[in-house]
């Protein structure tokens, strides 16, 4: 066991560090709800960072690493759904940008408007629909990503890619949820650190009250546990520990976001204090796949499914 | 990174558990119930450290100077996690093995090393921690019980509380104030069978028959070779000392077996088709491998000889909250258990309930780790 990133892995990370100083990316002006990044999402496909995980010398484990780096920006980038979720078809089988749905094809989707697919998970059947930008009505809402809904699927070219394939597809929705709110926690986190840091109320900064130290301990703890479970299920990539990591993600968003938007106050509900890139992305995720009682119970039937 | 078990680690654990399956007796659940701290688990202690001792896993983390064989923190947390799953067999000297031996170690003179060392390789010896006074509990700093120097040793007088093993113990860890402050604590190894003045008192309590305990030290002699270090370095020994105890029990894999327990009992009783309980379950496991994670995090700093942080104190809570998770869960939907169907159940109950108190309460560690791991300012901090 392990828990460094190794010689391969360091050096992807430094590599991504470069790319993303390159990119010189700024917090989004104030105003904005959601910000995505066309630079960002060329340049990481370009490089070929998107296609780790179908390389022979990489693994799922440093495609996450990737993920949840890029998470921790405050602009986002198709990346989860491509380089964790798209890794289980044949190359050229699934264009990206990638975006999922649960049930119907017509419901909104975080990353459509610039998707070139859209993977419908029907319940019963595995739907790949070929996405129209033209097709494609952009959703205002408070989350962070770009979400966007299709007019209808008339016309467009879809195709059941099996029902076979809906387990390989949520273990991997779910493991990128994982590894996803890891980088979203921990910037969240550093956020508000700074600001009751350096906000002052009562002649103190607001982080030297205890009431305010303890919940950002177990916010801390809660960040740390996402971050090592999400590893582990990118490590193991088993179907279990990935219901794990998204179990205990959904089980932690509603405090681990009331107490960081707590702790600043009115101007943690602006659109001037970035703390809402992160925990708007990390509320929309609350909903994923049904909810945290759907991954609760993948992970007790999964786990527990050979026990007596 | 890799969150694997290697092959060498695979057998480790598997010897270890071979080892209990073939040596705990057929009544063992009816002894483990009771608790480590009971005069049956206690004495049962006594024969199986010896056993453990000649197997060569009472003590394999320690260094082979002492009689351990060097191993790796990686194997002292399987052996612990198999031991403390099946109901701690080591009794109270699990503490020893822990904490106790490696202070020991670190910070007595030769000549008390080889005093207090060869009972505990040897697995017969019995210890308690005479920290908490009445009037001093998570404000250790604050206690009181006096050590006042005479002629070749310290009188000691004063009172401790909560201490667990006192009744059954041979020697105390006893914390003793020389002067003011921090720097006037002194820490003195007292013999607990052979010193007139020491009375001992069963406190009845929720978490398991002769498990705490009120000492009285009244006008106690103990020699001053029986000092741990200077007077002055007391709270730099206890911070050492605490920081193997926090995460020194798994608590983790007891909660994690005691959930998989009530899910098969669940089963045979056909109602774990419940979506309801499948739901909570699977929420109380996810706590219990989050704990487990974050518990494997501090044993991997401390196989590569990092410095000791206070993440230790956020994987400590997340323990708790995992403890607690399977408990309540229980609670909720076998309450049968702790009415007499399930003494087991009661006894992971009574483990878990001690969770959030024992080693530093929860506060205690979020204390810690709001300062020492995020950095934030002290509550003595006055700015504009």
């Amino acid at each position: 066991m392990d828990f460094e990133p190794n010689d391969n892995q360091t050096a992807i990370l430094d590599g991504l560090e470069q790319l993303i100083t390159s990119l010189r990316i700024e917090t989004p002006k104030e105003g904005e709800t959601q910000v995505f990044s066309e630079a960002l999402d060329a340049e990481l496909a370009t490089s070929g960072y998107l296609d780790i995980a179908r390389e022979e010398d990489f693994t799922v484990l440093d495609a996450a690493l990737v993920v949840e780096r890029i998470a921790r920006l405050p602009v986002t980038a198709e990346v989860t759904n491509s380089m964790i979720v798209a890794p289980l078809f044949p190359a050229g089988e699934v264009d990206r940008p990638l975006a999922l749905v649960q049930g119907s094809p017509l419901a909104p989707a975080r990353f459509l408007p610039h998707a070139k697919s859209l993977l419908v998970d029907r319940g019963d059947d595995l739907l790949l629909v070929k996405v129209d930008p033209a097709r494609v009505e952009p959703v205002e809402s408070l989350f962070a990503y770009p979400y966007g809904k299709l007019d209808s699927v008339d016309g467009l070219e879809t195709r059941s890619l099996g029902a076979a394939m809906l387990a390989p597809l949520r273990r991997r929705w779910r493991l990128g949820m994982a590894v996803e709110a890891a980088g979203l926690m921990q910037s969240a986190l550093e956020t508000v650190l700074e600001h009751v840091k350096s906000r002052h109320q009562f002649g103190r900064p607001l982080g030297s009250f205890q009431a305010v130290q303890h919940r950002l301990a177990m916010a801390s703890a809660t960040a740390h546990a996402v971050r090592w479970l999400a590893f582990r299920a990118a490590w193991s990539d088993a179907e279990e520990d990935c219901a794990i990591a998204a179990t205990y993600v959904q089980d932690s968003i509603v405090t681990f976001c009331y107490d960081l938007h707590q702790f600043c106050g009115a101007m943690g509900l602006t659109l001037e204090f970035p703390l809402h890139f992160w925990t708007y992305r990390l509320k929309a995720m609350l909903g994923e796949l049904g909810g945290g009682s759907k991954q609760a119970r993948a992970a007790s039937t999964l786990t527990w499914s050979a026990a007596a | 990174m890799e969150f694997g078990w290697s092959e060498e680690e695979k057998a480790y654990r598997s010897r270890v558990r071979g080892i209990l399956e073939d040596n705990l007796p057929a009544n063992w659940d009816e002894i483990a119930v009771h608790g480590p701290g009971s005069e049956l688990q206690t004495d049962f202690s006594r024969d199986f450290c010896k056993l453990l001792a000649a197997e060569g896993l009472l003590i394999p983390h320690w260094p082979s100077t002492h009689g351990g064989a060097d191993g790796q923190p990686w194997d002292h947390f399987i052996l612990g996690e198999e031991i403390w799953a099946a109901g701690e067999p080591r009794g109270p000297q699990y503490m020893n093995v822990n904490w106790i031996g490696p202070v020991l170690m670190r910070y007595a003179t030769p000549e008390q090393q080889q005093k207090y060392l060869p009972p505990i390789v040897a697995g017969d010896v019995i210890w308690c921690q005479g920290f908490s006074e009445p009037s001093s509990g998570s404000d250790l700093a604050s206690l009181r019980t006096k050590a006042e120097r005479v002629d070749g040793g310290y009188i000691v007088n004063g009172a401790k509380v909560w201490t667990s093993y006192a009744r059954l113990a041979d020697y105390c860890f006893l914390l003793t104030r020389t002067s003011a402050g921090k720097s006037g604590i002194a820490i003195l190894l007292v013999d607990m069978k052979n010193s007139p003045g020491i009375q001992v008192k069963q406190i009845p309590a929720l978490i398991g028959e002769g498990d705490i305990h009120e000492v009285f030290f009244t006008d106690v002699f103990v020699p001053e070779e029986n000092r741990l270090g200077a007077e002055g370095q007391a709270w730099e020994i206890i911070s050492y000392a605490l920081q193997n105890e926090r995460i020194g029990i798994p608590r983790y894999e007891f909660a994690r077996r005691t959930l998989d327990r009530a899910v098969a009992m669940l089963k045979a009783e056909g109602r774990f088709d419940d979506p309801i309980l499948q739901d909570r379950a699977g929420r109380v496991l996810a706590k219990c491998e989050a704990a487990r994670m974050m518990v494997y995090k501090v044993v991997d700093e401390r196989a590569k000889s990092a410095p000791a942080s206070a993440f230790g104190n956020l994987a400590r809570f997340t323990v708790l909250q995992a403890d607690h998770a399977v408990s309540d869960f229980m609670l909720e939907y076998m309450p049968a258990g702790m009415l007499g169907d399930d003494p087991m159940q009661q006894a992971h109950h009574q483990r878990a309930i001690a969770a959030g108190i024992a080693s530093g309460a929860a506060e205690i560690q979020l204390n810690l780790a709001a300062r020492r791991f995020l950095d934030l300012p002290s509550e003595n901090t006055r700015g504009l």
